[in-house]
């Protein structure tokens, strides 16, 4: 029974990372553009690692800007997936008003480009 | 003259009616739902399966709440909040239960006043602990009373002889009396929590006391929570016949004991979750020493609509044929802002004398399986 339980979740997450790259590509629609314009420029001769190296820098750099922009965030709570400027945030945040926050902390962020919000909002223990 | 006064007492009763406004909060939560369950028992503590049962049942995501909450802002940055809350049954309109056995209470899950600002925050009087905001945050069903880390965590005071007629268990503790919080500011993510609750027994000075120490931390994605907590005299009341209640003198006893390791991940649109913890009876392990292990995987279909899922595991330290494993699998969709609907399906193997629930307050028979399933609403205002 444990065994098998192992395996869903080892399943899960192998699930997870595979679609981790179909995914980020995806859903530029919603985006806009951010204050700031310097992008990591994916495209001057960089190779697929330095893109991976550069993408996973500014994922932490938007992560040390929410933890420290707004404390009654948990950052823990968040996905940020960052390919090329563009960064996607998904998973939740307690309250409806901080999901415009979060966009915007991400967005003053240099080299972020562009920000797609799919954050939604999970009432902490209790409901309220 | 009389013209004046009313308009001195207009003016006053506009005044703080303004205020009103601004700083206090009436809110609450209705949710209610249909429960189908296998199989039920009269109590806790019972192998009797009294058959299958289809019920209105309150709380499927938490319990019904009503409440009031506000907060002055006493310059230089400082707060002074408060906090009144009360949980009820919505099938019945009963309130929910107090520390007291067979005792409810008008606002029995949070009456506190206290302190925000630089340096954390502090709040004293009755109210959910630390502890379970942690296990809320490191397990993927967030705490929930249908199959979630709360019942499982209920399971293990179960087995050490809760009889759910107080909010006193045995091992940790969801609400307790007396208790004064400090919350410490995030740093980087990582954040403290310490608990202290003087019992209030004279001539005793440990009589009755509370402690805990709740370390969290959130960013990368990552959620982890470490805790510890340590009651004396924790539920001294034995129920020997449905009219008397025995209460056991308040000696300083350390007599509950509880450890907690968990982690979360969020990734894209999924959760993963998995704790390990320990409860037991210090001063008696020979009664009370379990083991809880839970595991959890969550997806986002969209922002609306979502799938939870969770394993939890008990077992009895001292006697192997006391084990317990349950499935639950849970979706929720937001039909608005302040409206949740609802579905959930749950199954629970209790082995020798484990009484794991599916749902918070639907007792189910020692040592037997049972699946529950309940569909409901949940409505914020």
């Amino acid at each position: 029974m444990k065994t098998n339980w192992a395996l869903g979740i080892a399943g899960g997450v192998l699930i997870v990372l595979a679609s981790a790259h179909a995914w980020a590509q995806a859903g530029a629609s919603e985006t806009s553009a951010a204050s700031n314009g310097t992008a990591v420029a994916a495209s001057g001769g960089m190779t697929a690692k330095d893109i991976r190296k550069a993408d996973r820098a500014l994922r932490r750099k938007v992560y040390a800007a929410i933890v420290t922009h707004n404390k009654e965030i948990n950052a823990g709570n968040i996905s940020v997936i960052a390919k090329g400027g563009t960064v996607t945030l998904d998973g939740t945040v307690v309250d409806a008003s901080q999901i415009e926050k979060v966009s915007e902390i991400a967005k003053g962020v240099p080299g972020v480009t562009s920000v797609t919000n799919r954050l939604t909002v999970k009432k902490p223990f209790g409901g309220q | 003259m009389k013209l004046k006064w009313l308009a001195a007492a207009v003016l006053a009763a506009t005044g703080s009616a303004t205020y009103a406004q601004s700083s206090v909060t009436l809110y609450g939560v209705i949710d209610s739902g249909l429960l189908y369950q296998s199989a039920n028992a009269a109590n806790f503590q019972s192998k009797v399966n009294l058959g299958h049962v289809y019920a209105l049942k309150d709380g499927g995501i938490y319990s019904s709440i009503w409440g009031l909450k506000g907060s002055e802002d006493i310059g230089g940055g400082y707060k002074v909040n408060f906090r009144l809350q009360g949980a009820f049954n919505s099938s019945n309109g009963k309130p929910g239960l107090s520390d007291t056995p067979g005792a409810t209470a008008l606002f029995n899950q949070q009456t506190t006043v206290g302190a925000s600002g630089p340096f954390g925050t502090i709040d004293m009087g009755r109210q959910i602990v630390p502890m379970i905001y942690a296990m809320a945050d490191t397990d993927v069903r967030n705490a929930q009373y249908f199959g979630s880390i709360l019942t499982a965590w209920l399971g293990m005071n179960q087995a050490a002889g809760w009889q759910g007629l107080s909010t006193n268990g045995p091992i940790g503790a969801l609400y307790d009396d007396n208790a004064i919080v400090y919350r410490s500011p995030k740093f980087y993510g990582a954040s403290l929590a310490l608990e202290y609750a003087p019992g209030g027994v004279a001539g005793q000075f440990q009589g009755g006391t509370r402690e805990s120490a709740v370390l969290q931390y959130s960013n990368y994605g990552l959620n982890l929570a470490a805790v510890y907590y340590n009651g004396h005299d924790t539920n001294p009341f034995t129920q020997t016949a449905p009219t008397t209640i025995v209460t056991a003198p308040s000696t300083g006893l350390a007599n509950n004991r509880f450890w907690y390791l968990g982690a979360q991940y969020t990734f894209h649109d999924f959760s993963v979750s998995t704790s390990y913890s320990i409860g037991r009876n210090p001063a008696n392990s020979g009664h009370a020493n379990f083991e809880m292990i839970s595991g959890g995987l969550g997806y986002k279909f969209s922002p609306g609509f979502k799938v939870t899922s969770g394993f939890y595991y008990l077992k009895d330290r001292n006697h192997s044929s006391n084990q317990s494993n349950e499935f639950a699998l849970g979706a929720e969709y937001n039909l608005s802002k302040t409206t949740l609907a609802y579905a959930q399906v749950g199954y629970v193997n209790n082995r020798g004398n484990m009484s794991q629930t599916i749902t918070y307050g639907a007792p189910v028979p020692e040592g037997r399986s049972t699946t529950a399933a309940m569909a409901g609403i949940r409505h914020s205002f």
